[in-house]
């Protein structure tokens, strides 16, 4: 009985120092089951990518210089193709709780063809280094861990860009159709600008660095 | 979320731009040859600040409670700290079992 009292006199100062109560999160469910599958998938890509930063750490031949082996400006173009169907993905988000189903559409239109380009741009740049040698074995510029981290790290990245398109397009189609919520779009938003993010880190660290 | 007031969509113009003017301040970076750890310094904390503004502007982070923001940041960077030191270890003890 004294045990009870005192857990319930221990309630209210929890909830005080959590901030929370029930919701320490302050979101839906949806939302929070969706910031978990992110920071998961989050350390999908940083396992990847600490993997790439030991095997260039250890490699004992050179690592060849980024610039001779890509066109910087192209992947330029592909990161301003990411960074620009992230932002109309966060107009047709706002439009979308705002109750602006076309604007909402639109973007969401605008989204996936930036998806598309991206993809299509991947797709050239991995069908160019293949012509050029590049394997999973080995390459022409040194190190083999120098492609293995390319594809990997690349590969994945874009399985999550296509797989971020399928979802858009379901999505469009449903928004179309008034059938998604405004939730529904933003779900779909947080994983596509998860794919933007994510590209940032490959960006600079794979690419520049 | 509580961007209502004004152009609710300007938010993402300016973090578009921004993100843009960032990007290619990183490409000029690299294309000048910066001495290598002044190059790794101003990519790193570029990045990071790209990040942050993908998280808080177009994730909406920003809005969201402070406990949500601090688990998905400070979760990922533990994270991968241990990440990489689990990594390094047992990547160095392969190579010497390999090399035995």
């Amino acid at each position: 009985m004294m045990q009870a009292e005192t857990a319930a006199a221990h309630v209210p100062a929890l909830e005080a120092h959590w901030g929370g109560g029930a919701s320490p999160f302050g979101a839906t469910w949806q939302k929070t089951m969706m910031w978990i599958f992110i920071v998961t998938d989050g350390l999908l890509f940083s396992g990847l990518l600490c993997g790439y930063g030991f095997l260039r750490h250890v490699s004992p031949v050179p690592w060849p210089r980024q610039s001779e082996v890509f066109s910087i400006p192209f992947i330029a173009l592909m990161t301003f193709i990411l960074i620009t169907s992230s932002m109309t993905m966060g107009t047709a988000v706002t439009a979308a709780r705002l109750g602006d189903r076309k604007r909402a559409l639109n973007n969401l239109v605008f989204t996936i063809v930036g998806g598309l380009c991206f993809l299509g741009c991947q797709a050239y740049e991995w069908s160019h280094l293949i012509h050029e040698g590049a394997r999973l074995t080995g390459n022409p510029w040194g190190p083999p861990q120098f492609t293995q981290a390319f594809f990997v790290l690349t590969g994945f990245h874009g399985s999550h860009v296509f797989s971020g398109l399928v979802i858009l397009i379901i999505t469009a189609i449903r928004t179309g159709m008034s059938k998604t919520p405004a939730q529904g779009i933003e779900m779909a938003g947080l994983y596509w600008h998860f794919v933007d993010l994510v590209w940032v880190f490959i960006f600079t660290l794979f690419y520049l660095l | 979320m509580s961007v209502t007031t004004g152009n609710p969509y300007r938010i993402y113009r300016i973090t578009w731009v921004i993100l843009l003017l960032i990007t290619v301040a990183m490409l000029a970076a690299e294309a000048f040859h910066l001495p290598r750890i002044f190059l790794i310094v101003f990519l790193l904390a570029f990045m990071m600040v790209k990040a942050t503004m993908i998280g808080g502007n177009f994730m909406h982070l920003r809005y969201e409670r402070r406990s949500l923001a601090l688990v998905v940041a400070a979760g990922i960077l533990v994270t991968s700290l241990i990440l990489y030191s689990f990594i390094s270890r047992e990547f160095r003890y392969i190579t010497e079992r390999l090399s035995q």
